[in-house]
């Protein structure tokens, strides 16, 4: 087997794949100190340990690290034990032993390499006959169809990568069409939806102006009643320098002692204040307080009030928010002096 | 390990192996940190089997404990003797087993592999240069003929010869072993460059 020859099954070699008298050829030859087959051999073996960087990495369990120290602790550092029977596995750079024997050897060990060495070469010289006979021909036709049929192979990885990356596209396609048909499906739902809270809303604002004006009419259907009521008695209020154009009208509904009071034409009173109305009597005594807002004109309101009887005069001031025990504001409206 | 750690998988220092050879538990510790999941990975793909890689990885640390003293760096790299010593002796268990049935694996078009119980946790194998390397390498394989990739793999991860590769793939064993060569010489200069930096002190 000539040089060459072996140089070509390095690879093998190195990956571990030769039978036990091919590797015996090679270790043979590199006993004999083959520098380029060294060298091969020493790239390849570099190929063969990085190739699990290729794999996808998973960690071992999280237990196994304090198993092992555990283990470790309890076992005595020794050398290791015999190979299972069988093709023995290559230990790391096993091949190197013979080309660069330990330099601490001892005697004892070093007759047994020596007799290690002699028994491996005539093995090695036995096996390189059988290796010989066995590769008489390594046709150059079946490396060159080889390369063909790989070259091939790979002309049909490279279509059936390009079909793959089409029907990816056209599924993608598919999945955006139909993801777009439940968005269009989403937002008609969502537009019935709207319509018909939309149509709620109408009703509940339908109601709830139905509630207030038959809020707002009630006093005034009660001072509708009141009018017609024959115990009645009103006093009038005029407006002040504060509020010329500003009235105001009180009725007393003697029967139910309970005052009715309507101001018209008041300025709207500003955040934080207040009109109340006053019952004067030796001094004033509050009897309500409302509110003016902007752009109304008018308000009504009713309180119950037993001394109307005694009451000199009335008079409305505008007082902070919540009203006041006595008036500290300017007076808007205030009526003459009753009887 | 973070991805700022000095060391990564693939540079562990032999002064690291120095220090495990002097009996230091915290170096034991610190070659485990860096190697454990590389480790781990390979032996599940070449035994399929969660437990049993675990197992194997146990055996294998203790080996490295009780021979540590026996590295030389003119052999190779740290993770290149770790990563022999645990591919042969998951290759010895593959044998004992008798009959070498295929791992359960499932085959990704880019010929590497997941095993079916694979942790999803993320492995602490975040280094940078581990990383760079794992891409580089990924990258390599896959750009090879899916004919050179399977058999490199059954030789490798399954220690399979090539007579056995030939009859596995029903090819003539010629042709399984010329897709073999010409794989490993394709990374071979492709992969070049790695091995030349981590020989530079």
């Amino acid at each position: 087997m000539t040089h060459q020859e072996l140089e070509d099954v390095i690879p093998l070699y190195a990956i571990g794949t030769l039978e036990r008298a091919e590797r015996q050829a090679i270790e043979a030859h590199l006993l004999s100190g083959c520098v380029p087959c060294h060298t091969a051999l020493k790239e390849y073996q570099s190929v063969a340990v990085m190739l699990p960087f290729g794999l996808n990495m998973t960690a071992p369990p999280r237990s196994l690290k304090a198993r092992m120290m555990a283990a470790r602790s309890m076992t005595v550092p020794m050398e290791p034990v015999d190979q299972p029977a069988g093709k023995p596995s290559l230990e790391p750079g096993e091949w190197m032993n013979h080309l660069f024997p330990p330099e601490t050897s001892s005697r004892a060990e070093s007759f047994g390499w020596t007799f290690a060495l002699v028994a491996v070469a005539l093995v090695a010289g036995i096996a390189y006959l059988a290796w010989t006979a066995y590769n008489t021909k390594v046709g150059e036709d079946t490396v060159k169809f080889t390369q063909l049929q790989d070259q091939l192979t790979v002309d049909h990885s490279k279509l059936a990568a390009q079909q793959q990356l089409l029907n990816e596209r056209e599924r993608t396609l598919a999945e955006t069409q139909e993801e777009l048909r439940r968005q269009i499906a989403a937002m008609a739902e969502l537009k019935d939806q709207l319509i018909q809270r939309e149509a709620e809303l109408d009703g509940v604002n339908a109601q709830l102006a139905q509630q207030n004006t038959r809020q707002r009419s009630m006093p005034q259907d009660e001072l509708a009643a009141l009018l017609r009521t024959p115990a009645i008695k009103a006093v009038a209020l005029a407006g002040t320098e504060m509020s010329r154009h500003a009235s105001g009208t009180l009725f007393y509904d003697s029967k139910a002692k309970r005052v009715w009071f309507y101001a018209l034409n008041l300025p709207a009173n500003s955040d934080g204040t207040t009109y109340q109305l006053w019952a004067m009597y030796e001094k004033p005594t509050p009897v309500g307080v409302f509110q003016i807002g902007t752009g109304a004109t008018s308000q009504i309101f009713a309180k119950p009030f037993p001394a109307f009887a005694s009451a000199k005069k009335f008079a409305v001031s505008l007082e902070p928010s919540g009203g006041s025990p006595e008036p500290t504001g300017p007076l808007y409206l205030l009526s003459q002096p009753l009887l | 390990m973070t991805p700022g750690s000095p060391h990564a998988a693939s540079t562990i220092p032999p002064a690291l192996l120095a220090r495990v050879a002097k009996g230091e538990q915290q170096a034991l510790s610190q070659l485990y940190d860096l190697s454990s999941t590389l480790l781990f990975s390979l032996a599940l793909r070449m035994l399929g089997n969660r437990e049993e890689a675990a197992e194997l990885l146990q055996e294998v640390y203790l080996e490295i404990w009780s021979k540590v003293v026996r590295y030389d760096i003119g052999r190779g790299t740290p993770i290149a003797w770790l990563i022999t010593l645990t591919r042969s002796r998951a290759i010895d268990r593959l044998r004992m087993r008798g009959t070498r049935t295929q791992p359960t694996t499932v085959h990704t078009v880019n010929g590497q592999t997941t095993p079916p119980l694979a942790d999803h946790n993320l492995p602490p194998f975040e280094a940078q240069a581990d990383q760079e390397l794992r891409t580089h390498v990924s990258n390599t394989l896959s750009a090879l003929p899916q004919a050179q990739q399977q058999a490199i793999e059954l030789a490798y991860y399954e220690g399979l010869s090539h007579a056995e590769i030939s009859a596995r793939l029903n090819q003539p064993v010629e042709a399984a072993k010329t897709r073999i060569k010409l794989g490993m010489a394709k990374l071979r200069e492709s992969l070049r460059h790695n091995w030349v930096q981590s020989e530079r002190p």
